[in-house]
């Protein structure tokens, strides 16, 4: 299937993240860009995802390019397997509301660059599975609770420790993810092909 | 959209230490502001930055004024 999508007028990079989400469902995708540097990185995109591009300048603000899946589809299917954890999803567990020990600023620091980062995985973590001072980061207030609550929205599993949360007395103020308890965390645990423990 | 990166400006700092005495004077303001790791497209010693919406950049900017070592503000895209 053909698509075109008029990316003129877009900045920066609305026109490579359009391109690439359509390069997931398409064989073929006609972009028309304005400027010579948004070309440039859709071309790039394009040879990077295994395309045949081919660029047009119609006139001086509209460039047109079309970039066809080669059927060598070999790269990409490579490419996807690599990206897909062997024997099961990916696991990210995290135990404390810092990340490292020495020095617990510089741990905070840490734990919410972790979990922002976390949202530009491709795939997902099926999972992120909180314990001890870890349930902190999910209640209202929390610095990540806007990535949380995104990480949620786009199908990832929260599950917070509900022994923990009653520990701290926090479980009324949980805002993002279920109250969990051992047999699912376990569970979650075992079924996982990948764990990650920042 | 305000999710869209093209309407958040980054402060990039020369190390963390700098980016956590930022958030504390930032936190005292109360102007909305996240710390994020350093964007791979733009190159920086320290390896987080503040972002913040671009509508609050005069706000930042006086708010720091003085009180912490900024290296660059920019846009985060």
């Amino acid at each position: 299937m053909t698509k075109e999508i008029d990316a003129r007028g877009l900045s920066c990079p609305q026109p490579v993240v359009l391109t690439k989400k359509a390069l997931e469902t398409e064989r073929e995708v006609i972009v028309f860009v304005d400027n010579d540097i948004a070309a440039e990185n859709v071309k790039r995109l394009g040879a990077n995802m295994g395309c045949t591009v081919t660029v047009e300048q119609q006139d001086a603000n509209t460039f047109r390019l079309a970039l066809l899946k080669s059927s060598d589809t070999c790269a990409l299917a490579v490419e996807e397997a690599l990206s897909l954890p062997a024997g099961g999803p990916l696991v990210v567990v995290i135990g404390e509301n810092r990340m490292g020990r020495g020095n617990d600023e510089l741990g905070y620091i840490l734990i919410r660059s972790f979990i922002h980062t976390l949202l530009s995985l491709d795939p997902l973590p099926e999972a992120l599975i909180f314990f001890n001072t870890g349930v902190k980061l999910t209640v209202r207030g929390s610095d990540v609770l806007d990535d949380l609550q995104e990480l949620e929205a786009k199908g990832v599993k929260l599950l917070v420790c509900g022994t923990c949360a009653s520990f701290f007395d926090i479980s009324r103020d949980i805002a993002a993810g279920g109250v969990s308890n051992m047999y699912d965390i376990v569970e979650t645990m075992k079924n996982a092909g990948k764990i990650i423990a920042p | 959209m305000m999710d869209q990166p093209e309407n958040y400006d980054v402060v990039l700092f020369n190390c963390v230490s700098h980016a956590i005495k930022a958030e504390k004077v930032l936190k005292a303001t109360g102007l909305t502001f996240k710390i994020i790791p350093v964007p791979r497209h733009i190159s920086s010693d320290c390896g987080v930055c503040l972002r913040f919406p671009r509508e609050q950049k005069g706000a930042v900017e006086a708010a720091l004024q003085g009180q912490v070592e900024v290296r660059e503000i920019r846009p985060l895209c």
